[in-house]
C-alpha cells in the first residue's frame, strides 16, 4: 500500500518540519514537559506552518513560541530563560550557557513576540484534543479482553504511546481525528508484537470498530503508513 | 532482546518477517546469533499460518518492514515498561478516568467464545460477584454477574456458577450453621479459590486468605447492589440502551475530563511519561546528556552570573566601596545561594570589617560546599586565629582554645593557630596556679567571716529575747483589752465567709427547697447576710491578699508554736469549750452581753482560738486569711466607735508595724498577722467610706442578735466552717445552707434596705476589681 499523503515524502518541506519537531520534541524532553504539552507544542507548530509559508519566519523561533506557548496551554509553564538555555545548547552541543546580556534579553523577547504572532495565526485556538486520552482509555479496555500474561509479556502500551508521541514528528494529528490516531498506534503496536485481539474473528464488529464508529480499515491503514512514514525520515538523519 | 516477544512476533508474521528481519538486522550482533538459532528451531516446527493470515501478510509488508527496523528497540529487554504492574486494587473511582464496559460487550462477541475466554482467563485469587442460586447442607452455589479484580469481563449472561463450599464459608457469630446467615438472592463478592478449566467448574471462598496479598483489604460476603462495580453498573445500562456506542460513553463520563486522567491511566499501564518511550533513534532520551537539561544548565548559568557579580563586587572591594561589594556579594548570593566565590569573598569583607563569626560561617559554608577551596581554607585559619585572639581578651580562655584547635584542624601548617595556642596554654596554666592561691586566700579569708557573722547571730538572739520578756509583762495588763480586739474580728471573719457564701450561693439556692428550714433559722441567715453585706467590700482583698501573705504567716505561726498559750482569759475560756460544739459556745457567755459585737466577738475569739488549737497544717492557710481581714475591721472598728483602748487608736495613728508588735506576742491573733504594711490600710479606707451604715447595720443586727440567738450561732457555726473551706467537706456543708428563700419572711421594708445595701456595697465592691 502506498502511502495516503506522498507529497509529505517528497516535499523538502516535511524534513525540515521533522527536524523542528524533533527540536520540539527534545527540548520538552530536557525541560521536563509531559507528553500532551509537547503534543500541543507538536500541534501549534504545523498548523502554524499549515497557515504561513516556511520561509517567512524562522521555523525554529516559532518552535520556542510554540513549547512556551504549549506550557501556558497545558498549565506547565516553562521559564523564557530555560527555553532558551535549552534551544541554545541544541543548536551549539556543548556550549557554555549563553550570558544574561542584552542579545539574552532580545531572544527573550523576540519568543514573546512570536508567541503573539502565534496566537494571532491560530486565531487563539490552541485547545487541541489529543489522543493520549483515548489511547489509554482503549488500552485499559482492551487489557481486560487480552490474557493478562500475554499483556504482561508484550509491551503494547509502552509502545502504543512511544508511536503516538513520535507520530508528531509529521502533521498526522492535524489531519486525523484524535480517535482515529489513537486506533490507529494501537493497531500499530499490536501487529509489531503479533498480538491477537481474542475472538476478534467470531466478533460481530472489529475491536478498533467499537473504539469509533466512524473508524474504517482504510483510514488506519492510512495513518500507519503515514506514520511509518515518519520513520523513514528517521533514518535519513544523523 | 526478548526471545519469546520475537517468536512471538515471528510465528504471526511469518517467514516474510524473519527474511526482513535478516536483511535489516544483519549488523546487529544479537540479531545474527539469535535468527540464526531461530531457524533451525523454527524449521522442524512448521508454522502453518491459517490462509487468511497469508493475506494479511501481505497487506502488512510495510508494517513488517517497519517492524524489521525498529526490531532492535522493539524487543529490547529494556523497552518493556521498568515501571511494575501496578496492582488492579485501584478501584474504579469514576473520578480518576472513564470507566466502560467491558469491551466484548460492543464487540458483541458470542457466548461460547466468551465463556471460553473466561475459563482461559480467569485465575485462582480473583475476586467474583454472583447471586446465591441455592443453599444446600455442603455449601451454597453462585451464579456469577461480574468481576471484582484482575480482569473485567461482561459475565452476567454467561450462567457462570460457582460453589462456595461449607468450610469456606466463615462463622458467623451465634450461628450454628454459617449458611443460615446466607439466602438465595444475595448479592456475595467472593474470591476464586479452585479452578476446573476442563470442566468449567468454580470455587469460591469467603476468607480473604483466598487473595492475594494486595487485595487483602478487600471484604469478601454480601455486599449490597451499591457496591456493586462501576463497570458492571455500566454494562447494564448498556444492555439497556445497546445503541449507546463506546465513544458516547467515554466522553460523557466525568473521568474523561479529569485533568489528571493522563497521569492516572500511565501509572495504571506503567507507562514512564518521564522518560518517555520512542522508537526514533534520535530521540532516545537515554542518550540525552544531563547537562543538556535545563535545569542543569540553569545551574550553570546561575553560576556564572554569581561569579560575574563576585567579580564587580571584588572591584568595589578594592576600591573601598564596602558597601556596593557587599551588595554584589548578596546579589551573587541570591543567585546562587551555594556560589563558593561569593562566600568566600563576603566572609573577607565580613573579616575586614570586623565581624569575625560571620566571616567564618561564610568561610566554613565555602569550605563545605568545596572542600579544596584553597582560599576559603586558608582564610578560615587566619580568622578563626583572629578570633581567637578576640576570645582570650575577653578572658574566654576555653574557647578561643577550641577556635585555634579548628584552625589547626584545617591546617596543621599553620604557625600563628599553633603560636597562639600555646601561648594561650601557658597563660591559661599560669592563671589557673594563680587562681588557686587567690582561691586560697579566699578560703582563709572566708573562714573569718563566718566566725564573726556567727557571733553577731548569738548577738541579735540575746537581745531578741530581752525583748521579748519585756512585751509579755506588757501583754498581761492589757490582756481584757485584747480580747475586745479580738471580738472586733469576727465580723470580718463573716466577710470571708461572705465571700463563701456568695461562691456557693448558686449551689444553695437550687438546693434550698429541699434543705430543711425553720423561719427563725432563715431569719439569722438573713441577719447573717445583712452582716455579711456590710462588710461587703472587704473580702475582695482578703482571698485574693491572704495568699501572698501565706510565706510570712507561716512564718509567724512557728513562732506561734513556740510561744506558750497566753494567759488571757478568753483563751481559757476558749479552750473549755474547744472540744464541745461551737453551737455550746455562745451560751457559755453570749446571753449577758449588751453590745451586739460582744456577742460576735467572743463568738469570734472561740471560733478563731479553736482554730489555733488544731494542728496548723490544715488552718494556716484560714487563719492567716482571717488575720488580715481582721486588722482593717480592727481598723474601721476603730474609727467608729472607740472602745476602751484609746491608747491603741493612738498607736494606730503612729504607727501600725508598731503596733502590731507590741501585740504579737499578747495575742495570738495579733502575733499572726503579718499583714503587709499596705494591705490593712487599703481594706481599712474602704471600710472607712461606709462608716455609717456599717454601724447601723450592726445596730439593728445585734437586736436581732438577741433575738435569734440559738439560731444565730448555729448559723454562725455554719458559716465559720464555712470559712474554713479549705477541705472540701466544709463546702458540702455550706451547700446545705439555706438562704434564698429567706427574704420572703422579712418585712418588705426591711428587705428595701437590706437590697439598696447589697446595690450599693456590690456597687462599691466591684470597683476594685475592674
Amino acid at each position: 500500500m502506498e502511502p495516503v499523503d506522498p507529497g509529505e515524502r517528497l516535499v523538502p518541506e516535511a524534513r525540515v518540519h521533522f527536524r523542528v519537531s524533533r527540536f520540539i520534541m527534545e527540548a520538552g524532553i530536557k525541560l521536563g514537559m509531559h507528553s500532551i504539552p509537547i503534543a500541543t507544542a507538536c500541534t501549534i507548530y504545523h498548523k502554524f506552518f499549515c497557515e504561513i509559508s516556511l520561509d517567512a519566519y524562522d521555523p525554529y523561533l516559532v518552535a520556542m513560541s510554540s513549547l512556551y506557548l504549549a506550557g501556558k496551554v497545558e498549565e506547565q509553564h516553562l521559564r523564557t530563560r530555560d527555553i532558551i538555555n535549552v534551544s541554545n545548547r541544541y543548536f551549539h552541543p556543548g556550549s557554555e550557557p549563553l550570558e544574561l546580556d542584552a542579545r539574552f534579553w532580545e531572544l527573550r523577547d523576540s519568543i514573546v513576540q512570536c508567541e503573539l504572532l502565534v496566537l494571532r495565526v491560530l486565531r487563539f485556538q490552541v485547545n487541541f484534543q489529543h489522543p493520549h486520552k483515548y489511547l489509554l482509555h482503549y488500552l485499559v479496555s482492551l487489557k481486560n479482553w487480552l490474557n493478562r500474561y500475554s499483556w504482561q509479556r508484550t509491551p503494547v502500551s509502552v509502545t502504543a504511546w512511544a508511536l503516538l508521541r513520535d507520530s508528531y514528528h509529521g502533521g498526522l494529528c492535524l489531519r486525523f481525528r484524535a480517535q482515529h490516531i489513537a486506533v490507529a498506534v494501537l493497531h500499530l503496536a499490536l501487529q509489531a508484537y503479533g498480538v491477537e485481539v481474542p475472538a476478534e474473528a467470531e466478533a460481530e464488529k472489529p475491536w478498533w470498530q467499537v473504539f469509533s464508529d466512524d473508524l474504517t480499515k482504510p483510514i488506519i491503514d492510512s495513518i500507519v503508513s503515514a506514520l511509518i512514514q515518519i520513520y523513514t525520515m528517521d533514518t535519513g538523519i544523523p | 532482546m526478548d526471545r519469546d516477544l520475537l517468536r512471538q512476533s515471528l510465528n504471526y508474521h511469518g517467514p516474510s518477517l524473519l527474511s526482513l528481519l535478516r536483511t535489516e538486522q544483519q549488523d546487529n550482533p544479537h540479531f545474527r546469533s539469535l535468527l540464526g538459532a531461530a531457524e533451525p528451531a523454527r524449521g522442524p516446527q512448521p508454522p502453518p499460518p491459517a490462509q487468511g493470515r497469508k493475506e494479511k501478510k501481505d497487506d502488512n509488508s510495510e508494517i513488517q518492514t517497519f517492524i524489521a527496523k525498529k526490531a532492535d528497540l522493539l524487543f529490547a529487554l529494556s523497552w518493556k515498561s521498568d515501571a511494575p504492574a501496578t496492582s488492579e486494587l485501584c478501584e474504579d473511582n469514576e473520578d480518576h478516568y472513564a470507566v466502560i464496559p467491558p469491551l466484548e460487550q460492543f464487540m458483541e462477541i458470542p457466548s461460547v467464545d466468551q465463556r471460553e475466554l473466561f475459563f482461559r482467563d480467569i485465575e485462582r485469587g480473583d475476586i467474583v460477584i454472583g447471586r446465591i442460586t441455592s443453599i444446600r447442607e455442603f455449601g451454597f452455589f453462585m451464579v456469577l454477574i461480574c468481576l471484582g479484580s484482575g480482569i473485567m469481563r461482561d459475565i452476567s449472561h454467561l450462567e457462570i456458577t460457582a460453589l462456595c463450599p461449607l468450610r469456606d464459608v466463615p462463622a458467623q457469630s451465634n450461628h450454628g450453621d454459617p449458611l443460615s446467615y446466607y439466602q438465595t438472592g444475595d448479592i456475595i463478592r467472593a474470591g476464586i479459590k479452585d479452578i476446573d478449566r476442563y470442566h468449567e467448574k468454580l470455587a469460591v471462598s469467603l476468607y480473604s486468605s483466598s487473595l492475594p496479598p494486595h487485595l487483602s483489604g478487600i471484604k469478601l460476603g454480601v455486599i449490597s447492589s451499591e457496591e456493586l462495580p462501576l463497570h458492571y453498573r455500566r454494562s447494564i445500562e448498556l444492555n439497556s440502551n445497546s445503541l449507546e456506542s463506546y465513544e458516547n460513553i467515554m466522553q460523557s463520563s466525568l473521568g474523561f475530563v479529569n485533568p489528571g486522567v493522563v497521569e492516572f491511566l500511565l501509572e495504571k499501564l506503567g507507562i514512564d511519561d518521564s522518560n518517555p518511550p520512542s522508537l526514533m533513534r534520535g530521540l532516545q532520551s537515554k542518550n540525552f546528556s544531563e547537562d543538556d537539561f535545563a535545569s542543569a544548565l540553569r545551574k550553570k548559568q546561575s553560576a556564572s552570573w554569581a561569579l560575574k557579580c563576585v567579580k564587580i563586587g571584588v572591584d568595589y572591594f578594592k576600591v573601598g566601596r564596602h558597601v556596593d561589594a557587599m551588595n554584589e556579594y548578596n546579589k551573587a548570593l541570591e543567585i546562587d545561594k551555594q556560589n563558593v566565590e561569593a562566600l568566600v569573598a563576603r566572609g573577607a569583607l565580613y573579616a575586614t570589617k570586623g565581624s569575625l563569626s560571620k566571616a567564618i560561617e561564610d568561610f566554613e559554608l565555602a569550605l563545605e560546599n568545596c572542600p579544596t577551596h584553597r582560599n576559603a581554607r586558608k582564610y578560615l585559619c587566619q580568622t578563626l586565629v583572629e578570633r581567637g585572639g578576640q576570645l582570650e581578651e575577653e578572658e574566654k580562655f576555653l574557647n578561643a582554645e577550641s577556635y585555634y584547635k579548628k584552625a589547626l584542624a584545617l591546617d596543621e601548617t599553620f604557625k600563628d593557630a599553633e603560636d597562639a595556642l600555646q601561648k594561650l596554654h601557658q597563660y591559661m596554666q599560669k592563671s589557673l596556679e594563680l587562681r588557686e592561691k587567690q582561691a586560697e586566700k579566699e578560703e582563709k579569708q572566708r573562714t573569718k567571716k563566718i566566725e564573726t557573722s556567727a557571733e553577731k547571730l548569738r548577738k541579735l538572739l540575746k537581745e531578741e529575747k530581752r525583748l521579748k520578756k519585756k512585751r509579755r509583762k506588757s501583754t498581761s495588763s492589757s490582756s481584757s483589752v485584747s480580747s475586745d480586739d479580738e471580738s472586733v474580728s469576727s465580723s470580718s471573719s463573716s466577710s470571708s465567709d461572705h465571700k463563701r457564701h456568695k461562691k456557693h450561693k448558686k449551689n444553695r439556692s437550687e438546693s434550698s427547697r429541699s434543705s430543711k428550714r425553720h423561719s427563725a433559722r432563715a431569719f439569722s441567715d438573713q441577719v447573717d447576710q445583712n452582716r455579711n453585706d456590710d462588710s461587703f467590700p472587704v473580702p475582695a482583698n482578703t482571698s485574693a491578699s491572704f495568699l501572698n501573705q501565706k510565706h510570712e504567716v507561716e512564718k509567724l505561726l512557728e513562732k506561734q508554736d513556740r510561744l506558750p498559750y497566753q494567759k488571757k482569759q478568753v483563751k481559757e475560756k476558749d479552750r473549755s469549750s474547744l472540744s464541745s460544739s461551737s453551737v455550746e459556745i455562745p451560751e457559755d457567755f453570749g446571753g449577758p452581753s449588751e453590745d451586739p459585737r460582744d456577742l460576735c466577738n467572743s463568738y469570734k475569739t472561740q471560733a478563731g482560738s479553736s482554730k489555733l488549737e488544731k494542728p496548723y497544717k490544715s488552718e494556716r492557710h484560714f487563719s492567716s486569711r482571717r488575720d488580715s481581714s481582721e486588722f482593717c475591721y480592727r481598723n474601721s472598728e476603730d474609727k467608729i466607735k472607740i472602745h476602751g483602748y484609746k491608747r491603741f487608736e493612738k498607736d494606730n495613728a503612729g504607727g501600725r508595724k508598731e503596733y502590731y508588735r507590741e501585740w504579737e506576742p499578747n495575742s495570738i491573733r495579733c502575733s499572726s498577722s503579718p499583714t503587709s504594711s499596705d494591705y490593712p490600710w487599703k481594706s481599712a479606707e474602704r471600710c472607712k467610706k461606709y462608716p455609717s451604715s456599717g454601724s447601723r447595720d450592726f445596730s439593728k443586727h445585734g437586736q436581732r442578735h438577741r433575738l435569734n440567738k440559738d439560731e444565730q450561732y448555729e448559723r454562725e457555726d455554719h458559716s465559720e466552717e464555712d470559712t474554713k473551706a479549705e477541705a472540701p467537706e466544709d463546702e458540702l456543708n455550706s451547700k446545705e445552707q439555706p438562704e434564698s428563700g429567706v427574704k420572703k419572711k422579712l418585712p418588705q421594708n426591711l428587705l428595701n434596705i437590706f437590697h439598696q445595701i447589697a446595690a450599693f456595697e456590690k456597687e462599691k465592691g466591684n470597683k476594685p476589681k475592674s
